[in-house]
């Protein structure tokens, strides 16, 4: 995934399971992890096969995960300078 | 009753339904997901980007959200509403956590969602809808990969596939379920909206000149890679959608936009118990309406998308009725200036049909694609349910969608079968005969998972209004 | 051709009847207007419990546990039963002393509860409250995933050569020499004896035969959370008996209490109360904190039968020869199927082994059936 438009948005700080990334202020989180080459957000339940988000729209849970210890879709979840994000067992 | 009507969802059709409403004199409470009014079509781009593309789309965005900034509708945005009942009260988190709104009326505009035919390697990592796309592009200026590949069917296809050129990005190919005679056919139809025709050429001009290769019927028969999307396998197809003879086809590619036409998020209405009938054309089971957009159920209304397939500049026309219905239901706008209003849009939307129509065919499901689903492919993202444990619990006696959730979980998981329900109904209609006898979900709340805790607030013990115990 | 035994209604009650009934060699037809299982018998929360057990029921609840445990042994197939601890929590003085009474009176019925405190509640289940004062602690507890209980009944019931019609609605009974004739869309059916076991719809059904037993519709409401990590262990409930809370292997938890939503027998549960559903969930999640993290999934609405005494209605029809009863049992799931069985034994000419709950007791002197019937 990759932005091909400027973006003025300050470049902020976040955590993902420990690993600091950066990100661009209000950008969906979702779309700042794919940026940051991180497309694999959690196991499926049964055959633990990897995941990531589908349909960008809160629709499909795909990208659900823990910012600050709470449950959210990174989809719909703007990103915010040092929010912590803790990914659902990658495989 | 905090409101005259509520409206749910700030897509073309219920920002229009409220505004029509509003102007008659309701007092309308406007609620979407979403942190800006718009719907999916009209997405309002992220603030902080310059130099994305100006489409008309985002024009109609654009002017729709003034209008409604200078109206009196109450719009509530990033509000996941959660509960519908009564007569009506609506349930909804927000950034305060949970709040009421209560009205007589209602009007459901909940649009549509993503379908996609499941293929092997469909849940991979940089596998996406075609929609999802089209958020991607239009209001985050993010192409989806290196070198995308758009497959599925209908008109998202050439919108993606132009989207992300205008962007600047690269196109690995276009893989149209649907064939050259397909666009042929549908074209007298298409040429009665000239605007909407013109723009789709445009998007096949655009890719023509970026010399990206299209696949006209062709399908994805796979997509491949260990961690995330390598590669995809794509063979022909007939014009049913099942596989046809001819050599596989395989392209490098990272990113792998995909979709099979939409379905309406009918979950309001269906929690409402009005009465629904399956229209393949319009998607799915979608509420019986009368030509203004009232339900079966009284003071029920419903428009746009999501109570069946017509497009965006139906919608719009369609919200404008539902809104005036709503006020004419509530007294506030006489018989003869209904009629003097909702006639010229009810012809609007007359002459908009056949565009719509044939969009709308060329979206639908093709039971033969359907069929042609292997054993092993997921069909059920969130319960990993495959077909083939889905046949399995036809064999076991689930005759009907509900009891194919209990028997396998297809459905139970967080997205609420959103993903899986139309396929996962059109495998069990194969085997019962028909649509009718599959059935759909029951509507249940939440009508999307809520958190726990934003959902309680703050509470004392003493503060749970705890029954009466049961008898000893 | 006439079956020795028409049962109608497919929730647990009658597919148990009919199970037992054909194992013991009748010729049986089970009728049901749906699929089996799709009522409360489908939608309850699975709780196997005697802590939410009425005190009179304590004996068969007890049994009836015992059977569930080892379903794959008499049912054949797989229920998802998990058997666990299960405490009563109490949180206020109040509840102390509703605890310990009915902790009780039902220790006394048989049933093996202590009465242990928050601290040695927490050992029991780590995942519990540190605002725990009392709490009523039993061995014998534990749960079945109930959306998987028509599927096995429905392969043991064909696998006993039981003709299972599903998807028939029965319109009416007629008496007729020798037996029964039940109205279906498809034809009559015919059967020397009948079991009526139709859940709330008991009241309708038994007036076809003339008799008026009234029962109570209750509407009770029910959750559940997507998969989450293990946040507890046992089955939890509160002292009055409006909570109760597991989670499945598989990760979502179930809170279930009987908080009422709206419904009624003619359209089933029509709509959930969210304050009610807050409600619910705010007392699990004081209950089993961790559960805080979790999201709601989805919720539903069951419908449980209740007659005046809020006791069984399992046994004959007064004045209707041939004629039974079987359903209205509190916390049927939990004892549902052993109490099916003692009324399976007295058709087969068997004496049950604990006593049945005759209607006679529930019937005003006009309710009898009269001559016409």
């Amino acid at each position: 995934m990759k932005r091909l438009v400027q973006d003025e948005r300050p470049l902020v700080a976040i955590m993902v399971d420990g690993d600091s990334i950066s990100a661009r202020a209000g950008d969906p989180l979702a779309t700042a992890l794919a940026l940051a080459g991180r497309l694999r957000l959690r196991a499926s339940p049964n055959a633990g096969a990897p995941r990531g988000a589908f349909c960008h729209m809160g629709v499909c849970q795909e990208c659900l995960l823990h910012v600050d210890g709470a449950l959210r879709q990174a989809c719909l979840t703007p990103v915010r300078a040092g929010m912590a994000v803790e990914l659902r067992g990658v495989p | 009753m905090t409101h005259d009507l509520i409206v749910l969802g700030a897509g073309p059709a219920g920002a229009n339904a409220a505004l029509a409403a509003a102007q008659a004199g309701l007092k309308v409470a406007l609620l979407d997901e979403q942190d800006g009014a718009g719907g999916q079509v009209w997405r309002q781009p992220l603030p902080g980007l310059t130099g994305l593309p100006v489409s008309a789309e985002a024009r109609s965005g654009d002017a729709l959200r003034a209008e409604i900034s200078a109206s009196s509708v109450d719009l509530r945005l990033s509000r996941r509403i959660w509960s519908v009942g009564g007569r009506f009260r609506v349930d909804a988190l927000g950034p305060q956590g949970n709040e009421t709104v209560e009205a007589p009326s209602l009007i459901a505009a909940t649009g549509a969602h993503e379908r996609v035919v499941p293929f092997p390697g469909w849940t991979l990592p940089g596998v996406i809808g075609l929609a999802a796309a089209t958020v991607l592009i239009k209001s985050q200026g993010v192409t989806p990969g290196r070198k995308v590949v758009v497959a599925g069917c209908g008109p998202l296809l050439v919108a993606v596939a132009a989207g992300i050129l205008k962007l600047g990005g690269d196109v690995a190919g276009i893989v149209d379920l649907a064939g050259r005679r397909d666009w042929l056919a549908a074209l007298p139809s298409l040429a009665t909206q000239p605007e909407l025709l013109g723009r789709g050429l445009g998007w096949a001009v655009k890719i023509g000149a970026g010399r990206v290769p299209v696949y006209f019927g062709h399908a994805v028969k796979a997509a491949q890679g260990e961690h995330a999307l390598e590669r995809i396998v794509i063979a022909p197809v007939g014009r049913d959608g099942a596989y046809a003879s001819g050599p596989d086809i395989t392209l490098e590619t990272d990113a792998l936009c995909i979709g099979h036409g939409l379905v309406p998020g009918a979950e309001v209405t269906k929690l409402l118990r009005a009465e629904h009938r399956f229209d393949r054309l319009r998607g799915g089971f979608v509420p019986v309406l009368d030509a203004y957009g009232r339900t079966t159920v009284e003071r029920l209304l419903a428009c746009g998308d999501g109570a069946g397939l017509r497009g965006a500049i139906i919608a719009e026309q369609a919200g404008r009725l539902a809104g005036l219905a709503a006020a004419h239901d509530a007294g506030v706008v006489p018989a003869d200036r209904f009629a003097q209003i909702a006639d010229p849009i009810l012809a609007a939307i007359s002459r908009a049909r056949p565009f719509s129509d044939a969009m709308a065919g060329i979206m639908a499901l093709r039971p033969a694609q359907v069929a042609a689903i292997a054993p092993e492919t997921v069909v059920c993202r969130c319960e990993d349910v495959t077909r083939g444990e889905i046949d399995a619990a036809h064999e076991a006696g689930a005759h009907d969608l509900n009891q194919l959730k209990h028997f396998t979980r297809c459905g139970m998981g967080p997205c609420q079968g959103r993903m899986c329900g139309d396929v996962a109904a059109e495998l069990l209609a194969s085997k019962v005969g028909s649509r009718e006898q599959a059935g759909y979900w029951t509507g249940r709340p939440p009508l999307r998972p809520v958190p726990f805790d934003a959902l309680m607030g703050a509470f004392d013990y003493s503060d749970i209004p705890i029954p009466e115990p049961a008898p000893l | 051709m006439i079956h020795d035994l028409a049962v109608v209604g497919g929730g647990v009650h009658g597919a148990t009847v009919a199970l037992f009934a054909a194992r013991g060699g009748m010729n049986v037809t089970l009728l049901e207007r749906g699929a089996l299982c799709r009522e409360a018998s489908g939608v309850n929360a699975g709780t196997l419990t005697m802590q939410m057990t009425r005190v009179a029921l304590i004996p068969y609840a007890l049994r009836a546990h015992a059977m569930w445990a080892s379903a794959r042994d008499w049912l054949g197939h797989e229920v998802g039963v998990v058997v666990c601890d299960g405490l009563s929590l109490a949180f206020t003085e109040r509840e102390e002393e509703l605890l310990t009474y009915r902790a009780g009176k039902r220790r006394e019925a048989g049933a093996p509860i202590e009465l242990i405190t928050g601290a040695q509640a927490s050992a029991v289940e780590p995942g519990v409250s540190d605002k725990v004062r009392l709490a009523g602690y039993c061995r014998v507890d534990g749960f079945a995933n109930a959306y998987l209980t028509g599927l096995a009944y429905r392969r043991a019931l064909l696998g006993e050569g039981v003709a299972l019609r599903e998807y028939t609605p029965v319109a009416g009974v007629e008496r007729e020499a020798g037996g029964f004739a039940l109205q279906t869309p498809t034809g009559l059916v015919r059967a020397r004896r009948i079991v009526l076991a139709g859940g709330v719809w008991l009241e309708p059904m038994l007036a076809w035969l003339g008799v008026h037993l009234p029962i109570k519709t209750l509407v009770n409401q029910l959750a559940v959370s997507e998969r989450v990590a293990p946040v507890m262990r046992t089955v939890v409930g509160i002292a009055n008996g409006l909570l109760s809370l597991k989670q499945y292997p598989h990760g979502t938890v179930v809170i279930g209490g009987g908080w009422q939503g709206l419904g009624d027998r003619e359209r089933g549960g029509v709509e959930l109360l969210p304050d009610r559903l807050i409600g619910n969930v705010r007392l699990a999640c004081h209950a089993i904190p961790a559960l805080r993290s979790a999201r709601l999934a989805r919720a539903w609405a069951g419908l449980e039968a209740e007659t005046k005494d809020a006791l069984p209605a399992v046994g004959p029809v007064p004045g209707v020869d041939g004629a039974y009863v079987c359903g209205s049992v509190h916390s049927g799931y939990t004892s549902g199927p052993y109490i099916a069985r003692l009324l399976a034994d007295q058709l087969l000419g068997r004496e049950p082994e604990l006593p049945l709950f005759p209607i006679d007791r529930l019937l005003s002197p006009g309710d009898a059936p009269r001559g016409h019937v």
